[in-house]
This record gives structure tokens, C-alpha cells and sequence, in this order.
């Protein structure tokens, strides 16, 4: 006993160890990784601090001559100092938003830099010129608004850096290294970039599944919280798949890879969220448009300005400071920022949850849906049917193994359900095999004709289910989808087969009716069974029998009378999807690969689409404040600016609050509960 | 048609995104162009014809750099 204790304390150990390692290398690949925008912040930090160091003394000198009167030195050597200890400030710490935004005057892609850097240089040249006429000096002014300019950008980029903190997570997320089981069973450590298809694996507890895989040996529960959102852990065993990057946390699982690099689960997930973020929102057209035309109308709108205040105002001092308020309050950024910044917070979010947005204008459209069609089979169920009662008028066993027999060679779920009641060893032969869609299925065994099936097919076959209407009527009723089991045109028997409810689709149902929306039941199933289902699940509309091709015109059809979300799995719903004006696809948890959906959830619970529409509605509502904000900002800024109430310097802070203004707003998105 | 995905160092306001879409969109067969400021990265349907060369002069000319192109 005590040695079992001393050998896992031992494995423990090692384990530790190994994690260790894992971190260390960890921290090194990132230092590869994201550097980017970290080395954007700090150059900005940099410039900040220089900036300041100097603009300190400039604020200095001038409030103590405007606010205490008192004058330390003559009023030409005060230019001077202020010239000195700004020139650093506009030609150092600033050069880059100066070249920058000269290159863009001269190559005519005018952006904020051309602004801040004509603004500035505007300033600092009325100091020189002050030397030599009477031109008022406001060479101070330019390193100060040059200062907050560069403050402002430096919060700006660490807001914007928060805003993709989700995704930066995300891709952080992925292993690093991974044990491979080598043909001479020896384990070795490799990249996990080395991994190909078909290698062999090994996981042990507390370490990171290094890609999508199969489980080819061991238990062990997984958790995998950080891609599907799922907080309990998942049970895995033989034939179980492993997503990537998720932690095995009790047992040695061995699994062969399935996917690697850019197809697994995790890189699927980290695109998806990539592309949602970078996507354009219809509304935010009109904000787009501004922006591409926002800097040259800036430009001419000063000059005006600048013209006009010299001309009827006739103090070319007083033109030249209400100029450069008008160059320098002016802030493309908020509009710009506005929209992308609050479809990343929200995207982010929702990938936390296991919800994807592939398309951010589903978020847009999300508000003017009226009815949820939900799909049966899967979505509202588990889609794990299983036989749960037979009526035969032959021996049981019989009739399982001709149903069985055929059953095998379909692909549907009720065939493997019957399949798996019957487990037998050896079926009878079949021949002439057909699969009659939405109906059933007909075959030959030996010399008589097997038909399964629903109601539709033995009428179409003018088979008598009189035998069995008081079975049917009973199973249909508890909500069972019935197979009418006929062999040469008589009816020996019925299997009913019933597919539990999800656990959470009662719950969800509920909370998307008291949210007003109007749900929908849509099934292949006939009225009697799909009534009962949806009564236990609380829907009240049903939309029976539908064969699957016809789901997409059946979205079509209520269409006409308002927005439709339709909720299902993203290979058989593909069309429905496409046709609603909102799909959202259910994942099951290890296929993420769908391309059909504009909303994705990676883990197959109905609650899940309550969370997708709550993140879509608030998102929207911070896209929407956020525009307001930006063009209320621009168009009460510019104007007061124009009419030259207002100090240049404070004319840059409010600029640089704006911008700040709204990607903050953006973020506070997080605080909003899901 | 296939699509490039540009990784872009430089930017930092929201008219440079729209700059580099307007110098991307001057290229003759490319599509559509998309910059995304938060994710630095531009995204455009092009032409076979059109090169990589003529994706990161484009960049360049909008006053960028493009780092890497990868293609879809």
C-alpha cells in the first residue's frame, strides 16, 4: 500500500516536472508569437514618457506667465525655450506621426497623422516666425498637443489590446509539445508541430491534448471548458474524439490524430472568430464611408476655416490657432473603431461560451427575428434514438433480425437505433436494397420483399396497418416515432423508437418564449408523434412530416409572415440554414468545420442559442452606441472648433477621448451577462 | 480567384485601414479588399494574375509594411 502511495507521489512528480517544462517552453514560443502589438504599446510608452519629460517644463513656463502673470524671462528667450524643449517632442518622440503624415499629404493617403502632423507643425513654425514678427507663439501648444496626441494613442492601443484579449487567448491556447509513440514503442518528445496524421499519442492527466484526435485506449475525463464552453468535464473512451488544446485530467489516454494545424477544432474556432471580428456590419457602412473621406474634408474644412477667420476676422494669429483646432479635433478613430471594436469584445464572448458568430451581420439582423424553427431530431433531442417498444405479431426476435438485416445498410439514426436493439452476430443477405428518403427502406431477403417504414410508405405500398393501429396510436402518441416492419405486403410488426430530450431544451424553449419570440418545431416525423414532443418541450407550433429537402421551403413559407432563426445541425439543415435569416448551427462538440450557419454553437445545447441571441442583441446595442457616440463626438466637436471657442490642446484631448471613449465602451460589453 | 491574407505592421487609426483598402482595391484584379485595424491583417479576393509583389507594394504605398501573405 504504502509503496503504490510512494510510486504515484513519484508520478505525480514527474508530472509536475513535465509541466514545468511545458510552461517554460510555453513562454518562450510566445515570445515569437505576439509580440506585435506588446512592442506597439511599449514604443508608444516610450514616446509618452519622452514626450512628457519635456512638455512638463513647457506647460510650466507658460502657466506661470498666463495664470501668476509672472514672467521669468524676456518674451523672446521665452520663445526660444519653448522652440528648445519642444523640438525634441515634435521631432523625436513625433517624427514618426510627422513623416508619416507628410507622406501621406504628398501621396495623397491623407490619414490622422497628415492631421496631428500639419496641426503641429503649423504651431511650432508660428514660434519661429514669432522671433521675427508680431505672429503669436504658439510653438508650446504644438508640443502639447503633439504629447496628448501620443497619450492618447498609447491608451487607445492598450483598450484596443483588451478588446482582442478572447482571441489572443485563444491562440495561446494550443499545445506545444506532444508525446509520440514511436512504432518501436518508445515515447518521445516532439513539436507539435510534427504531428502528422495517424500518430500515435500519449496524454497523460494534467496535460494539454496536443491536437484533434481519436481515442484509441485508456479513460480518462476531459476538460473542455475552453473551446466548447462546456464546464463539466467530458467522459472520453475508446472511440471517443479529443479535441486539441482541451486538458485530459484523470487517466493515460492514447489517441491517434486526426486533424492537424490549421484543420483542428482550435484553429477552426480561432478563424471563425477572426473573421467575425474583421467582418462588416451593414450599419456600419455609412461610418466607413465617412472615414475614407474623413481626413482630406478635415484638411479642406480647415483651410476654410483658417481663410475665412484671417479674412473677416483679420488676426491671422487668431486663424492660424482655430486651424489647427479644427486639424486636431477632428477623429476619424472613433467612427472607424467604433463597430469592429465591439464585434471583437462580443465574438470574443461568445467563444468563451462555445458560440461562434461566423457572419457579425447576423448579429445585426438577430433584432427582427420573430419565430425560432428548431429542427427535431438532434437539436431538441439528443439524436440518439433508441428502440423503446416493439409489437409483432411474429416472434420478436425474428422481426429484429429482418429489420436489423436491412436497417444495417442505412445510415440513419433510427437504422443504427434498431441495429443495436437487435445485436446479433449474422444478418440475412440482402438484395435490391433501396433507401426510400423520408420513408423508409425496402430490401429482399431471400425470396420475400422486406419493407420498412413509416404510415406514407406502407399506404404508398397499399400495406394494411390495421393490425397494429391500436400499437401505432399508443407509441405516437407518447411521442415515439414508429417503423411499420411488413414482410410481402403484410404488416408483421412495429418497432417504436424515441430520442430523449436534451436535457436544457425544456429550459431554453421557455426562455425564448418569454422573450416574445414565436418557436417552431419542425420534424420528419408525422403530427401525432411531433405533437407530443413538442408539448414536452413547450412548443406549440409544429410543422410535421416535412421530408428534409422541403425544410428550406417550409423557412420560406413563414417567412412571409415575419424574421425567421432556424436552429439545427449544419450538414442535413444546410439548406433551411441558408434560406432563414438567421441559421444557427449546432455543433456536436467535435466538428466545428461548418460551413453553413451564421451563428455556430460548438457544444449541441439548446440553452446555447438563448446565449447567442442575448450576446448578438447586446453587441448590437455597443455597435450602436458606439456610432452615436463617434458622429454626436464629430459633429458637435467640429463645429465648435470652427468657431474657434475652443483652445487647440483641448481640442487634442477631446480627440484623443473620443477614440478612447469608445473602444472603452467596447469593452464594457464584457460586464454585460450572457 | 483565391484569397490573400495580409499581415500589416504600421497601422494605427482607422483611415489607415481604409487607405490600404483604397491603394489594395487600385490593383487591376483585385476584387474586394478588407483591413482590419484590430486584427492587422487586410483580407482580398484577387485574380491569379495578381502577385504578391503587387499586394505588398500596395501596402507599401498606402505607407505600410506588409510582413506576410498567406493565400486560401
Amino acid at each position: 500500500m504504502s509503496k503504490m502511495n510512494q510510486d504515484t507521489g513519484k508520478l505525480e512528480e514527474n508530472i509536475e516536472i513535465h509541466m514545468h517544462e511545458h510552461e517554460q517552453q510555453d513562454s518562450d514560443e510566445h515570445h515569437h508569437d505576439k509580440p506585435v502589438e506588446d512592442d506597439e504599446i511599449k514604443d508608444w510608452q516610450k514616446k509618452l514618457v519622452g514626450a512628457w519629460v519635456f512638455v512638463v517644463p513647457i506647460a510650466f513656463f507658460m502657466f506661470s506667465e498666463r495664470i501668476f502673470g509672472i514672467k521669468p524671462v524676456s518674451e523672446i528667450f521665452m520663445t526660444i525655450l519653448l522652440l528648445f524643449f519642444g523640438f525634441p517632442v515634435i521631432f523625436i518622440f513625433g517624427w514618426q506621426t510627422i513623416k508619416a503624415g507628410i507622406r501621406g499629404l504628398f501621396t495623397f493617403y491623407f490619414n490622422m497623422d497628415s492631421l496631428i502632423a500639419l496641426g503641429t507643425l503649423v504651431a511650432y513654425l508660428t514660434g519661429i516666425l514669432s522671433l521675427f514678427s508680431s505672429i503669436q507663439d504658439y510653438s508650446g501648444v504644438s508640443s502639447m498637443i503633439m504629447a496628448f496626441y501620443i497619450t492618447g494613442k498609447y491608451v487607445e492601443a492598450r483598450a484596443r489590446g483588451k478588446a482582442s484579449q478572447e482571441i489572443k487567448k485563444l491562440m495561446e491556447l494550443g499545445a506545444k509539445k506532444a508525446r509520440i509513440l514511436r512504432k518501436n514503442r518508445e515515447e518521445a518528445e516532439i513539436d507539435v508541430n510534427g504531428i502528422k496524421i495517424g500518430d500515435i499519442l500519449v496524454v497523460r492527466p494534467g496535460e494539454k491534448i496536443p491536437t484533434d484526435g481519436i481515442v484509441l485506449k485508456g479513460e480518462s475525463s476531459v476538460d473542455e471548458s475552453m473551446v466548447t464552453g462546456e464546464s463539466l468535464p467530458v467522459d472520453k473512451t475508446k472511440g471517443g474524439n479529443v479535441i486539441g488544446s482541451t486538458i485530459n485530467q484523470d487517466g493515460i489516454l492514447y489517441i491517434k490524430a486526426t486533424k492537424i494545424g490549421k484543420d483542428t477544432f482550435l484553429a477552426n474556432i480561432i478563424r471563425l472568430v477572426e473573421e467575425a471580428s474583421s467582418e462588416k456590419v451593414p450599419i456600419q457602412v455609412l461610418a466607413d464611408k465617412i472615414t475614407g473621406i474623413f481626413v482630406p474634408s478635415i484638411l479642406i474644412l480647415a483651410i476654410i476655416t483658417f481663410a475665412a477667420w484671417a479674412l473677416f476676422f483679420s488676426s491671422l494669429s487668431k486663424a492660424i490657432a482655430v486651424g489647427v483646432s479644427v486639424l486636431v479635433i477632428a477623429c476619424p478613430c472613433a467612427l472607424g473603431l467604433a463597430t469592429p471594436t465591439a464585434l471583437m469584445v462580443g465574438s470574443g464572448m461568445g467563444a468563451k461560451r462555445g458560440i461562434l458568430i461566423r457572419k457579425g451581420e447576423a448579429m445585426q439582423t438577430m433584432r427582427k427575428v420573430k419565430y425560432i424553427i428548431f429542427d427535431k431530431t438532434g437539436t431538441i433531442t439528443k439524436g440518439k434514438p433508441e428502440v423503446s417498444g416493439i409489437e409483432s405479431n411474429v416472434k420478436e426476435n425474428y422481426l429484429l433480425e429482418i429489420a436489423s438485416s436491412l436497417e444495417k445498410l442505412s445510415e440513419h439514426p433510427i437504422a443504427h437505433a434498431i441495429v443495436e436493439k437487435a445485436n446479433i452476430k449474422k444478418y440475412r443477405e440482402v438484395k435490391n436494397f433501396k433507401i426510400l428518403r423520408g420513408r423508409g427502406i425496402e430490401g429482399k431477403i431471400g425470396k420475400k420483399t422486406v419493407v420498412i417504414g413509416n404510415r406514407n410508405l406502407m399506404a404508398e405500398k397499399k400495406i394494411s396497418v390495421d393490425a397494429f393501429e391500436d400499437a401505432i396510436d399508443n407509441f405516437e402518441s407518447g411521442g415515439k416515432t414508429t417503423m411499420i416492419v411488413s414482410e410481402d405486403s403484410k404488416a408483421i410488426g412495429v418497432i417504436a423508437v424515441s430520442d430523449a430530450l436534451k436535457e436544457d431544451s425544456r429550459e431554453a424553449v421557455a426562455l425564448l418564449r418569454n422573450s416574445g419570440y414565436e418557436t417552431v418545431m419542425i420534424t420528419g416525423d408525422n403530427e401525432k408523434t411531433a405533437n407530443a414532443i413538442a408539448r414536452e418541450v413547450g412548443i406549440t407550433s409544429v410543422i410535421a412530416n416535412v421530408l428534409p429537402e422541403n425544410k428550406a421551403r417550409k423557412v420560406q413559407e413563414l417567412q412571409q409572415k415575419g424574421f425567421v432563426a432556424f436552429v439545427g445541425d449544419g450538414i442535413n439543415d444546410a439548406p433551411a440554414l441558408k434560406q432563414s435569416n438567421v441559421g444557427i448551427a449546432m455543433g456536436t462538440g467535435t466538428d466545428i468545420a461548418i460551413e453553413s450557419g451564421d451563428i455556430i454553437l460548438a457544444r449541441g445545447s439548446l440553452t446555447g442559442v438563448v446565449h447567442a441571441i442575448n450576446l448578438s442583441k447586446a453587441t448590437f446595442r455597443k455597435i450602436k452606441q458606439n456610432l452615436f457616440w463617434a458622429f454626436a463626438y464629430n459633429t458637435i466637436a467640429i463645429p465648435i472648433a470652427v468657431a474657434g471657442i475652443l483652445n487647440p490642446v483641448f481640442a487634442e484631448i477631446a480627440m484623443a477621448l473620443s477614440s478612447i471613449t469608445v473602444v472603452t465602451n467596447a469593452n464594457l460589453l464584457r460586464n454585460k451577462k450572457i | 480567384m483565391k484569397k490573400a491574407k495580409i499581415e500589416i505592421v504600421g497601422m494605427h487609426c482607422a483611415s489607415c485601414a481604409s487607405n490600404i483598402e483604397r491603394s489594395l482595391k487600385k490593383i487591376a484584379g483585385v476584387k474586394s479588399a478588407n483591413v482590419s485595424l484590430l486584427l492587422r491583417k487586410g483580407t482580398a479576393e484577387i485574380d491569379d494574375n495578381v502577385s504578391e509583389e503587387d499586394l505588398k507594394k500596395a501596402v507599401k504605398r498606402a505607407g505600410y509594411n506588409a510582413k506576410s501573405i498567406t493565400y486560401e
